[in-house]
């Protein structure tokens, strides 16, 4: 039992940490602000749309297009820092792995980019 | 050791390749135009590579430290997935054609969800399970929506996705569960921990989690509400695809899970199985009864058909797996054959699916009718057809394994189930004079899948064309 | 030469049955005639040849499955070429006769076709018949049992637009199920007990099956005796004994030519031939064979009653049939195997013939049947007549006393069958009884006669004036039917019914001088019957007995059974008691119905219970009625109305038309269409599989 309590003790104090930092922003927030309050400030965003409205709306899909990209790429970034911290100890399957990786994910770039997904007008 | 590996699975390699090339190929040159070469291309492919693995593979092959794994079970079902989706494109060339909805990436997609599909049949851990599974899954997304300006089409993509979304949760968490409780994502190290009896209540919710999962892929009661809007939503030949391919890769992904990872825990998930093949049967066959629009029904068809199937499973036994195995390639041989009629069926250009437009179909195409008639005999499993060998296979695995009480709901099932599918013989025989009659039909391909799927059914009879030791050898690799 | 016998007729049937449009009406009816009497004369070209050695000849091999072996197979002795000639001949003539008799029938319109048909089941049956005659098993045999069974079937229902033949057709085939239930139990039980259904095995294993006691309904028996009776029950079923009988006078409404070849003739006998063919297993059955002997007189005096009070022409000949039966089994069950083949053989050319008269007679008139709406016929038809007589003279056994043959067919029979069942059982039942029936045939036949041709026309003089003489084709076969009926008894006597080696060498059974046991015997008779002894034993002091095995032969006789040398030995009073009876009832026909004609009535008025309790055939039908068939139709009414409509369909129908739909709509109502429905739907059923899980899994 002390065991487990010995290990679980870091994540205790961390989520302590995060959980008194939270609140401790909060309410600064409502100590120290300034209040002004309008409908369009204390209204919930939701990028860019009015957050309770009609699902059935005509929006831009360029919109998504862009941040779908971002999230592509921002994912092959979450993979290349294990990759690139780690490259010491990974052999040479590990690094062309990670290169056919970028190759599937830049094809799927050219794709895109030559269907014309990048182009704003 | 790296090339050993990448040798076994070089017919996926093949596939991806082929799909990234044609995808940037297309893209690069004539676009749309390429369409129908692609998918000639790509159904051809398919071909050469189902005739590789059956004719090459031989012996139990894993690969990535047993991440992969290339056996019996697994040829026979990737055999099964690349014909009947070879099969399916070739059918839906032509209508996505008319549709104007060949687009070059349909076969480009397919092709990615054939390789998922591969993938999973093979998955020998959690982690190249949920590969293949997102990897088919995303594909079939897209060409459920693929008629992109149609509000069914686009639902039928949303709602595919969101509950698709779903399932994976939970398929998710399920692993989650279980590596928890196992310690290893690998097969072969699950099935050491969860023996008979002395599986622990985790491992045992992080497979009733997993088995969520899959039984959404397979569409079985209650995970099945997506299919009908699914089904009816899609392009048509889209429609056929999701219920051949697909459902072959996810009954073996099922087949595999439970008994390479939880084959010493027969017992506990056996009852489980069992109560979704019995409320399948009888949800599919009940709710068909209600459906006017031949897809719907085609789809509540094609959810009391996985309970059969399930049934099989239910049994945990090598004959369960292979009179699973037998189904599935008798169910898929009967769909393309349905769906190569359902195709057909058009008014002035206009694809029609109210079964009501084939009122005294008979008398106008008799041999037509007649193949229909037989395929649909067949999928009532009404003997000598081969479907009602399919059933019997299952009802036996179920009866051997003790399951008494499930063959006979299957049998009831089955009655009722009988009704749906006569109606329609009854309509194209004896139905009333029709205000509006169909066009006649003159697509050459269609009627050859038409005529081939109703004469297996008929010819099968004799040895069902020798598929049942193949499926007897894979379910001897499956189950030890 | 016997294969072709066999499928001769079947050739016949499908050619008249099927093939008759391509052939036409008038061809295949005579391709079928034609083929029957090809097989007619090599049948007489068999029986007159053969010697008496039993020869098998394999057609085909038909059942084989684990220890039980069927052969299709022609078994040939003296049993089966007596029967062969017999059905053959019959069979030929009837063919022929119907020529004429189904020339134009008032039951079918112009134009329709019948007669091919008739033809093709008359083949059909002669076909089935021989099949049973000739068959080496039990389960050849009792294929042709029930080809004969249909065949009947179909025939007394040939006129189908009458109701009347159609229930006496499905009461022939129901009735006749009862005694096949008791034939296929005894066939079955002789396959557990010898594992073999083939007569060699069968008849070699009969002196261990009377040491063999089973196990059946509650009881132990011996097994020869209840194989024996179950056997015979098959028998009672198909040759219309007590009890079974009732369909026999119910099926002449059938074509009288069908009565004659099918209910007089053959069908009919196939129970004798079936107890004698099973001699050896009756042998060893004497309680069996007592109760044969017993039914028999009993079934030969009950009918010989109500063939005294009939009015249908046809009906006084079915019961007359019905009682001549009766003395075969006595025959058979006194152990006289082959007394009862000679009365059979004897039987089957007068009451034919009589059949076929009386056909004749029928179609003089018009399809009249009633007698009592005949009279003075003689003149009219004057070789119907003849034909007639001699039948009577025949059936009723006129000949000169004590010489034994000297006389018409059924002369010779006859008493052969009294004298045996008086060996058996002196001043018995079954004797006596014989005898009655003896007096009683006499009375019903000649009364058929005199209300027939003799005294004033009766009934509708239009008829009567329009009567007419039968035309050649029927004729023929009256008069080849005439020779039998005067000359098979004389010429055949011997064979049947002379000295056993005689016997025995027609019959190809293994014969020796006596024993001292059969001298002593012999020495005993002598001394009893002195002054009866018959002059050959004195002249000849050597006697012989049977000394065959089980089996060998055509007939099988027990070592103690000494019956038919017994039977030469009785007294004379014995031997003119029938003779005596006979005269007797002829005396009183004359008395009822030329000399008196009123008397009839007086007796009738006078004796009123007794007159209905013969006329309604000793109420048997009703009683039927009562105890089986009322019960059976109210079960069959109960399961039908109650179990099969109220419960079955009223649950199939609640199911289909109330549960069903209903969960129909539940799914339908369920795919409303909502993604959140559909999670929901989702999230509910991991719940319900994951509380399953808790409670019942590997974990508990």
């Amino acid at each position: 039992m002390d065991d487990i309590a010995r290990e679980y003790l870091p994540i205790i104090i961390f989520l302590a940490v995060a959980i008194g930092l939270g609140l401790v922003l909060i309410l600064a927030a409502i100590v120290l602000a300034v209040r002004n309050p309008d409908p369009e400030k204390v209204s919930a965003y939701e990028c860019g749309f009015n957050a309770f409205d009609d699902a059935r709306m005509k929006f831009d899909v360029r919109f998504y297009l862009v941040s779908i990209l971002f999230i592509i790429f921002d994912l092959e970034i979450a993979f290349l820092f294990p990759w690139a911290v780690a490259f010491k100890d990974i052999s040479m399957v590990g690094f062309w792995s990670m290169m056919v990786f970028l190759a599937v994910l830049t094809a799927g770039f050219a794709y895109e980019w030559k269907k014309g997904a990048l182009e704003w007008e | 050791m790296i090339q050993a590996d990448l040798n076994i699975i070089m017919p996926e390699i093949i596939l991806s390749l082929f799909a990234i090339g044609a995808l940037l190929g297309a893209v690069y040159t004539s676009k749309d135009k390429m369409g129908p070469m692609l998918v000639w291309a790509t159904a051809g492919v398919f071909l050469a590579l189902a005739l590789w693995i059956g004719v090459n593979g031989q012996g139990t092959n894993p690969a990535f430290g047993g991440m992969f794994v290339d056996d019996a079970f697994s040829r026979f079902a990737k055999v099964a997935i690349l014909l009947s989706s070879a099969a399916v494109l070739v059918m839906s060339q032509e209508y996505m054609q008319r549709k104007g909805l060949l687009r070059f990436e349909y076969p480009v997609l397919v092709a990615l969800s054939v390789v998922g599909m591969m993938v999973m049949v093979s998955a020998g851990d959690l982690m190249t399970l949920y590969m293949g599974l997102e990897l088919q899954s995303l594909a079939l997304y897209v060409v459920a929506s693929l008629r992109r300006d149609s509000a069914r089409s686009t639902e039928a993509g949303l709602k595919y996705f969101v509950l698709g979304a779903l399932s994976s949760g939970l398929l998710l968490y399920g692993a989650s569960l279980t590596y928890g409780f196992a310690g290893t994502t690998l097969f072969s190290g699950i099935i050491q921990t969860a023996t008979e009896g002395h599986t622990s209540i985790g491992l045992l919710f992080g497979l009733v989690f997993i088995i969520a999962g899959l039984a959404f892929k397979v569409s079985a009661v209650p995970f099945h509400m997506w299919t009908p809007d699914v089904y009816e939503g899609s392009p048509t030949p889209v429609t056929a695809f999701f219920a051949t391919a697909p459902k072959i890769a996810a009954m073996a992904l099922f087949a595999r899970v439970l008994h390479d990872a939880f084959g010493s825990a027969v017992s506990d998930w056996s009852q489980i199985i069992a109560l979704l093949s019995v409320v399948s049967m009888f949800l599919g066959a009940f709710a068909a009864i209600g459906q006017t629009n031949i897809k719907r029904l085609m789809a509540f068809s094609s959810i009391a058909h996985m309970g059969y199937a399930l049934m099989g499973l239910a049994a945990g036994t090598v004959l369960g797996v292979q009179a699973m195995l037998v189904y599935m390639a008798i169910y898929v041989t009967m769909n393309i054959g349905t769906f190569a009629f359902i195709l057909s069926m058009q008014k002035d250009g206009q694809a029609v699916t109210d079964i009501g437009s084939l009122n005294q179909y008979a008398k106008r195409e008799p041999g037509k009718a007649l193949a229909m008639l037989i395929l649909l005999f067949s999928m009532a499993g009404v003997p000598p057809m081969v479907g009602f060998f399919g059933k019997f296979y299952v009802l036996r695995a179920a009866y051997d394994a003790g399951l008494a009480w499930l063959a006979i709901a299957g049998v009831i099932a089955s009655v009722i189930g009988a009704y749906y599918y006569l109606r329609i013989v009854f309509y194209m025989y004896f139905g009333e004079v029709p205000d509006e009659t169909l066009d006649k039909s003159h697509s050459p391909v269609l009627w050859g899948f038409l005529m081939a799927s109703a004469a297996i059914m008929v010819l099968g009879l004799v040895n069902l064309f020798g598929i049942e030791g193949a499926a007897a050898a894979a379910a001897a690799t499956l189950v030890n | 030469m016997e294969t072709l016998i066999l499928f001769a007729p079947l050739v016949g049937a499908l050619i008249g049955g099927f093939g008759w449009r391509l052939t036409g009406e008038r061809a295949a009816m005579w391709i079928t005639t034609g083929l029957l009497f090809v097989a007619c004369a090599f049948s007489w070209i068999v029986f007159l040849t053969h010697d008496g050695v039993t020869e098998k000849i394999q057609l085909l091999r038909w059942i084989e499955s684990g220890s039980l072996s069927t052969d299709w197979a022609i078994r040939m002795d003296r049993l089966t070429a007596i029967m062969l000639i017999v059905i053959t001949t019959v069979s030929a003539l009837v063919h022929l006769y119907s020529f004429g008799y189904m020339a134009d029938d008032p039951q079918w319109k112009e134009g329709e076709s019948y007669k091919p048909r008739f033809f093709a089941y008359l083949s059909f049956f002669t076909f089935a018949m021989l099949m049973l005659v000739t068959s080496d098993n039990l389960v050849q045999m009792f294929f042709g049992w029930e080809g004969v069974g249909v065949a009947s079937y179909l025939l007394i229902g040939f006129y189908y637009r009458k109701p009347t033949a159609n229930a006496a057709a499905i009461k022939a085939f129901v009735v006749n199920r009862v005694g096949d239930f008791g034939f296929a139990l005894g066939i079955f039980g002789l396959y557990y007990l010898t594992d073999s259904v083939k007569f060699d095995d069968i008849f070699a294993a009969a002196p261990a099956l009377a040491e063999t006691t089973v196990h059946f309904l509650w009881a132990d028996w011996n097994a020869a005796n209840l194989i024996a009776v179950l056997l015979f029950i098959g028998a009672m079923g198909k040759s219309a004994q007590l009890f079974l009988h009732t369909w026999l006078p119910d099926a002449m409404e059938g074509p009288t030519p069908v009565s004659a070849l099918i209910h007089a003739a053959t069908m009919v006998t196939a129970g004798v031939f079936l107890v004698c063919r099973m001699s050896p297993l009756m042998e060893y059955a004497p309680e069996a064979t007592a109760f044969i002997t017993i039914l028999g007189a009993t079934t030969a005096f009950v009918a010989a009653t109500i063939g005294l009070v009939q009015n249908d022409i046809k009906r006084v000949i079915a019961y007359s049939t019905m009682s001549q039966l009766g003395y075969m089994f006595v025959a058979a069950g006194v152990g006289a195997y082959s007394v009862a083949m000679f009365h059979l053989f004897t039987h089957a050319f007068f009451k034919a013939m009589l059949f076929l008269g009386a056909g004749s007679v029928i179609h003089a008139m018009h399809h009249e049947q009633d007698m009592r709406n005949y009279g003075g016929l003689r003149k009219k038809i004057p070789y119907t007549f003849a034909a007639m007589l001699i039948g009577t003279l025949a059936i009723t056994g006129v000949g000169i006393p004590l010489t034994g043959w000297i006389g018409f067919a059924g002369f010779a029979s006859k008493d052969a069958v009294i004298e045996s069942a008086f060996a058996a059982d002196p001043m018995g039942y079954a004797f006596w009884m014989l005898v009655i029936a003896a007096l009683f045939t006499s009375f019903y036949s000649w009364r058929l006669m005199f209300l027939t041709f003799f005294g004033k026309p009766r009934g509708d003089k239009h008829t009567h004036e329009h009567a007419h003489e039968s035309p050649m084709v029927m004729l023929v076969p009256l008069g080849v039917l005439a020779v039998g009926s005067i000359f098979a008894g004389a010429i055949w006597y011997s064979s049947f019914f002379g000295k056993t080696n005689e016997i025995a060498s027609f019959f190809g059974v293994p014969y020796a001088e006596a024993s001292e046991h059969g001298e002593a015997k012999d020495d005993h008779g002598e001394a009893k019957d002195d002054h009866a002894a018959p002059k050959d034993d004195k002249k000849k002091k050597t006697s012989y007995a049977f000394t065959g095995k089980p089996g060998e032969g055509a007939i099988y006789t027990g070592k103690d059974n000494h019956v038919i040398h017994d039977a030469h030995y009785v007294p004379t009073w014995v031997k003119l008691s029938p003779f005596i009876a006979m005269v007797i009832g002829f005396l009183m026909a004359m008395c009822f119905y030329i000399w008196d004609p009123k008397m009839p009535k007086r007796t009738m008025e006078h004796n009123r219970p007794l007159y209905n309790f013969l006329l309604n055939k000793w109420y048997f039908d009703e009683l039927y009625d009562a105890i089986f068939v009322k019960p059976a139709s109210m079960i069959g009414r109960f399961f039908w109305k109650r179990g099969d409509g109220d419960v079955i369909d009223g649950t199939l129908n609640g199911v289909a038309m109330g549960i069903v739909p209903f969960f129909t709509r539940l799914a339908g109502r369920a795919q409303s269409g909502y993604i959140f429905t559909y999670a929901f739907a989702m999230v509910i059923g991991i719940l319900v599989l994951v509380t399953w899980m808790t409670f019942s899994g590997g974990a508990q």
